[in-house]
């Protein structure tokens, strides 16, 4: 299972702020270090955002030697047109990198969007109220998040491949190029969505490096970064709605034949509470349901070099291009007739943790174990065991990968209780100073000397 | 496993079936299974919390199936045919404001049960049966 979060061992202080930002209560921290229970990240990134020593990082590529190779083919995520004012056009983005080694691939986000959109739309129409909500595919930690924690709504989640990698696809078959392909991401789920696809179809996408990262090196080389707007009358491109919430789903409705019902959220909280409800099916009447794990969406994502608030709202200030012409549609029908385009061939399959045991039987008794050690525990998930939650620890203790006696409660009742043995031990006189009490029958053990 | 449910504690609902959900997880059970468990206990609670003035939900499990009791001794159900229909209730105003009481517990529970029994007393209360073979 490939993973993109990078521990630093030698800045990790064994604080235990990270453990409790995790949605799936995958980190540890073990002998004064963490470590990370991979079957269980999503790469949401959260626990980047919890270390203040910097321990937890991006594993993204390595972003100098890629560029040590010449020009690179980089396809940007659509956040990376807002991390400088003057970039906010793709187009105007492109000329200005051309000349720091960087070709910027923008020209077929146009079309990847808009029929990762359409196919959407016409999925949602093809489906009965009862197959309805679908869930939105975009956001790769959310997917792991549901093949995770919530694999009953796997059967929800549209398989359309995400709109960057049918860019790259496209970009591949239009200039029978095979040279790498770059993606530059804003945030480790998608590093972790090229490294490893979900439906086992191979990346068009080579390499992918942080927009930070590449942010940081155009800065340190003297691109011009400046505020204004040169061509603020031309409009935005809707592929750039998507780095905020709410933006796919309005491209999926200027797609659909009907008014939809659509609930979009972002933030981990809200994805969360979300997908609960979803699961106990107690959202009725909702078509479609858009959820990124970042705050604001993928604006919020940690490796992004621009403030998520300041990118918010620049963005609110470009006017989107939302008419959608007949013969964009007709432009379009082709495209969605060729399903090897953009379609998720293989139905997304769960990732459910490891059972206590693999016989029913003896995780039975695991299970009871668990609770038992549960019940002692002091349940204020004080994280001093280093594990997320007093329940974790249990869990951990019934997989035999901890001591209970690792919670600091426990270890004071047995100190306390060993040293009321001591002193009760203490208490006793030596036997040759006893001395029979008045009043008091002390019984002689004849036979003893 | 036992959970003691509350009268009118909507906001505790759910707890009992997370948990079931969470257990089933644990040991293995696959998840159709795990799904329906939880379905038939989040709607027996909901059934606790709004009709049966509170009561428990008890759940066992062995190797071939998983047993879910539902025990209240709250006002009974008059006419048990009925309550299985779907559509029929007889939620209060409170319970329906909150978007509670369509009258499809009984029939969801019903449906996802592979053995489902009531066994129940007017004004001595209900004990419901669930049973969910496993394969």
């Amino acid at each position: 299972m490939a993973h993109s979060i990078r521990i630093s061992y030698s800045a990790c202080h064994g604080c235990v702020n990270c453990i409790k930002s995790c949605p799936t209560e995958a980190i540890r921290v073990i002998a004064g270090s963490i470590t990370i229970i991979r079957d269980l990240c999503v790469d949401c990134g959260e626990c980047l955002r919890a270390c203040e020593r910097k321990a937890l990082g991006l594993d993204d590529d390595d972003w100098d030697i890629i560029r040590a190779h010449g020009e690179v083919d980089a396809m940007p995520d659509p956040t990376f047109f807002a991390q400088f004012g003057s970039y906010w056009y793709p187009d105007l983005a492109q000329e200005e990198l051309s000349g720091n080694g960087i070709n910027l691939l923008v020209d077929d986000l146009d079309d990847a969007f808009d029929l990762s959109a359409y196919s959407t739309a016409k999925m949602i129409e093809g489906l009965s109220k009862d197959q309805l909500p679908l869930i939105s595919v975009y956001c790769p930690a959310v997917v792991r998040l549901i093949q995770l924690e919530f694999p009953e709504l796997l059967s929800r989640l549209i398989l359309v491949k995400n709109p960057i990698e049918i860019a790259a696809e496209m970009w591949r078959r239009r200039t029978k190029s095979f040279a790498p392909l770059t993606l530059i991401s804003p945030c480790p789920a998608k590093i972790t969505m090229v490294r490893d696809p979900v439906g086992n179809q191979p990346s068009s996408i080579h390499h992918v490096v942080s927009i930070r990262k590449v942010v940081h090196t155009l800065m340190a080389s003297g691109v011009k970064v400046s505020s204004d707007n040169p061509r603020s009358e031309s409009k935005g491109k809707r592929f750039a709605e998507w780095a905020r919430r709410g933006g796919e789903s309005k491209h999926v409705l200027k797609f659909s034949k009907r008014e939809l019902s659509i609930i979009a959220v972002s933030g981990l909280r809200n994805t969360m509470d979300l997908l609960e409800q979803l699961e106990l099916g107690r959202l009725r009447g909702v078509d479609f349901v858009e959820c990124r794990t970042c705050d604001i969406g993928c604006f919020g994502g940690i490796a992004c070099s621009e403030s998520r608030f300041l990118s918010h709202m620049k963005h609110r200030n470009i006017q989107t291009d939302w008419i959608l012409s007949p013969e964009r549609e007709e432009q379009l029908a082709p495209l969605f007739q060729n399903e090897k385009l953009w379609k998720i061939s293989e139905p997304i399959p769960s990732r459910q943790r490891l059972p206590l045991s693999s016989d029913l039987s003896e995780a039975m008794s695991r299970l009871k174990q668990m609770k038992a050690v549960f019940a002692e525990l002091p349940h204020i998930d004080c994280g001093a065991c280093g594990r997320p939650s007093c329940k974790a620890m249990a869990e951990d203790v019934a997989r035999e990968q901890g001591e209970i006696t690792d919670c600091i409660f426990k270890l004071r009742e047995d100190i306390s209780s060993l040293a009321n043995q001591i002193i009760s031990l203490a208490d006793l006189p030596p036997n040759a100073l006893k001395r029979i009490q008045p009043g008091k029958n002390i019984k002689v053990n004849p036979q003893r000397g | 496993m036992e959970y003691e449910i509350a009268a009118d504690d909507y906001m505790a609902a759910g707890a009992a079936s997370n948990s079931i959900k969470e257990a089933l997880k644990m040991l293995g059970v696959p998840t159709a299974i795990s799904r329906r468990a939880a379905i038939i206990t989040y709607e027996a609670e909901m059934n606790l919390v709004i009709h049966g003035g509170g009561g428990k939900i008890v759940a066992n499990i062995d190797e071939s199936s998983v047993e879910l009791m539902t025990i209240d001794q709250g006002p009974g159900i008059p006419d048990v045919e009925k309550a299985v229909q779907e559509g029929f209730t007889t939620a209060g105003d409170r319970a329906r404001e909150m978007g509670f009481g369509a009258g499809m517990g009984l029939p969801n529970i019903k449906r996802n049960a592979d053995v489902f029994e009531i066994f129940t007393e007017v004004g001595a209360g209900t004990t419901l049966r669930t049973v969910i073979n496993l394969p």
